[in-house]
């Protein structure tokens, strides 16, 4: 049984005169331990996919499956339960509680699902450990990079310890090098046996990803590994695309060796 | 289903808690106890943001308490004033006796309508008290009453507005008052028309300040003078008027002094447990001596303090729905300030509601913290509040006539009511955060 099932799902959107076929017919199934792309142009239909992942919204026809339990009918406090326990979201503005130093912001999730303070305050700080932010935590968002923002960001997803990890555009407010550090620490988790969704437009973010499935007008157009879905749509994306695949291959190459050298 | 072969899991698993069996994530539930934790816990962090929200928008935060504080404060000093005359009108009550009967003309707590009906009575006089004294077997004592105000002087020293009365022996048990000094006016002196006089605590400081008053003369009105034979414990005020400001004359002198056709009150002090029965016989009493047929109407009144005490809560009752009334309209002038610094805050807050309700927070939680702010707000302005009406009203009561206590009563509910009007201003406001789409929230600017 996949971990993600998503079976004929549609979502239209009622704009009273017109209608707006957000997502038309998307079956996917994601297996747990994946790092799959979804990777789209903007109005394609993949933030819509994304919230219907994420729990955060329904669809209006299919049905998805999330860990086995059929979420498209359940109630809002159910879902939020669903978020809380199986989901722990990246967004590409961060989405941190200004006014809460990175260690509060990374224990809120574990508020709504009924930890004791003191274990809250131990696996936040795990997790900020994870992310190599140990030393940040009594920082407020706005004292921290962007960088090291969405690694807040991502410690507070993996302090629930969920099944999914669900990314929006992780990397699009941060400048390449960073970028490439949240890359790096996708990776990693992923090969931990993080399963790992991540929604992206960049070729070049999914070229690095073992899966990726390309979405067009609510479609799937692609499904295969992630340099051979950004490569197929070359043409009409033009020749950018290889020049930004190729990048990919050589900072995944820069990668390893660097892994190699540390280790 | 769609998924490439070389794409399903990587070979390598650590045994990281996330990699665990799908089977355990069906079971996957938060239990009661949990519940419990959580609850506190999203108490605890509603009240820390809430803080924090004030905090960081101090102004605003006070400008609104602020509202809530004098709302609150305007109507604690309207039940505290209102408590403080109750207790004095207790203290003023005690003084009359609860086992005492007032026989006289009119009768108390009448209002104007009934005011005719009475005008043509006779004065309650000499003749009926002594028929009391004759015939009535139950009362402990019968002490004839009569008064006037009259300017009282010692050499170059005056006191104006002096509570004058003329009366027996037996108005010491009746009238709760207590001898401090001397003897009180005897039935002796009465017979005689002696002019020996009693005075009160605040003739004593008026006029005999470190001196030993006893034996000393006084003048009362125009007239009369008198011999001071004792003095009285102080009393105390009551409806912000000193009660001190008395002398008593022996009944026959003030009689001569004042008019032997004045008016009295007879105090008929009854025994304890038997004031109905004493009230009958005082009645039959004054029937027999004034010769009314049993078709004839009462012409007197047996006056009791609870009598009293019915014009006394009528009037309370007004003073209450004025109280009310203020204190309801304060209410939603500072519930629409509460309503208002949370509808602002709710909208500031529109992402942090995403963020929250992305990361599991279900729309209880997020209708908790809203609650939680708007009731801290009206808690703070209550509180703020309730402490400046209860020294607005301990000002009151020290500078001013106007009676006020600091009514434990009136302190809970101005802060209880308080927490009320938050809840129930904030409620709109909080369900407008609830029900916000976690999507459309995320995405707000």
């Amino acid at each position: 049984m996949a971990l993600i099932e998503l079976d004929h799902i549609g979502k239209t959107y009622d704009l009273g005169l017109s209608q707006v076929h957000a997502l038309r017919d998307i079956d996917i199934a994601i297996e747990a331990g994946e790092f799959v792309a979804i990777v789209g142009q903007s109005g394609s239909g993949k933030s819509t996919l994304m919230n219907i992942v994420g729990c955060l919204d329904v669809p209006t026809s299919g049905r998805y499956r999330l860990a086995g339990r059929d979420v498209s009918e359940l109630s809002d406090d159910e879902l939020s339960d669903v978020r809380n326990l199986e989901i722990g979201f990246i967004f590409q503005s961060f989405q941190l509680l200004p006014r809460a130093s990175a260690l509060e912001n990374v224990e809120l999730p574990l508020i709504y699902r009924g930890v004791s303070k003191k274990e809250r305050r131990e696996r936040a700080i795990e997790s900020l450990e994870r992310v190599s932010l140990a030393d940040r935590m009594k920082h407020k968002p706005t004292e921290l990079s962007g960088g090291q923002r969405q690694r807040v960001a991502i410690a507070r997803a993996l302090v629930t310890q969920p099944s999914l990890l669900l990314a929006d555009e992780p990397t699009g407010n941060l400048d390449s090098r960073t970028g490439e550090e949240i890359v790096r620490l996708f990776l990693d988790l992923h090969e931990k046996g993080n399963t790992i969704v991540l929604v992206t437009h960049e070729p070049k973010l999914a070229a690095r990803c073992p899966r990726a499935v390309r979405i067009v007008d609510g479609l799937v157009i692609a499904d295969g590994k992630g340099r051979d879905v950004a490569m197929a749509n070359a043409e009409a994306m033009g020749a950018d695309v290889v020049a930004q695949v190729i990048a990919a291959e050589e900072a995944a190459a820069a990668a390893a060796r660097s892994r190699g050298a540390g280790a | 289903m769609s998924a490439e072969p070389g794409a399903t899991p990587p070979a390598p698993r650590s045994p990281e808690p996330q990699a665990r069996p799908r089977a355990d994530a069906k079971k996957k539930k938060i239990g009661f106890f949990r519940r419990l934790i959580r609850f506190a816990a999203e108490v605890a962090d509603a009240v820390t943001q809430a803080v924090r929200s004030l905090v960081s928008h101090k102004l605003r935060a006070a400008l609104t308490i602020s509202g809530v504080c004098v709302g609150i404060m305007a109507v604690i000093i309207i039940f505290m004033v209102e408590a403080g005359m109750q207790v004095s009108f207790a203290r003023q009550l005690s003084a009359l006796g609860p086992n005492t009967l007032y026989v006289h003309r009119w009768a108390w707590g009448v209002g104007g309508r009934d005011w005719w009906k009475l005008r043509n009575r006779p004065s309650v006089g000499q003749f009926d008290y002594r028929s009391l004294v004759a015939n009535a077997k139950l009362p402990i004592a019968i002490a004839p009453v009569a008064n006037t105000e009259a300017v009282v002087m010692r050499a170059e020293l005056e006191l104006k507005n002096v509570d004058v009365r003329g009366t027996t022996e037996a108005f010491l048990e009746a009238g709760g008052w207590q001898l401090r000094k001397g003897r009180f006016v005897s039935d002796f002196d009465d017979e005689l028309g002696s002019d020996a006089c009693v005075i009160g605590a605040d003739l004593e400081d008026a006029f005999f300040k470190n001196q030993d008053p006893l034996g000393q003369r006084l003048k009362v009105g125009p007239t009369t003078r008198c011999t001071v034979v004792g003095t009285l414990v102080r009393k105390g005020n009551a409806f912000g008027r000193s009660q001190d400001g008395v002398l008593v004359l022996p009944l026959s002198s003030f009689l001569r002094s004042f008019g032997a056709k004045r008016g009295l009150t007879i105090a008929v002090v009854a025994a304890a447990g038997k004031v109905m029965e004493t009230e009958d016989e005082v009645i039959a009493v004054m029937r027999a001596a004034r010769r009314l047929g049993p078709d004839q109407e009462d012409n007197f009144s047996v006056n009791r303090q609870d009598k009293i005490l019915q014009g006394f809560n009528q009037t309370m009752m007004t003073t209450n729905i004025v109280g009310i009334l203020v204190g309801v309209i304060t209410a939603v002038v500072a519930g629409i300030g509460i309503m208002n610094i949370l509808l602002v805050s709710v909208k500031e807050r529109t992402r942090e509601i995403g963020i929250r309700r992305a990361l599991g927070a279900r729309r209880g939680s997020i209708l908790m913290q809203f609650l939680c702010e708007s009731v801290i707000v009206a808690l703070l302005g209550g509180a703020c509040g309730v402490a400046m009406g209860a020294g607005a009203a301990a000002l009151l009561d020290l500078i001013s006539p106007v009676p006020a206590s600091i009514d434990p009563a009136v302190v809970t509910g101005g802060v209880v009511g308080s927490c009320i009007l938050g809840a129930i201003f904030g409620l709109w406001p909080a369900l407008s955060a609830a029900f916000l789409h976690p999507i459309e929230a995320l995405r707000h600017e």
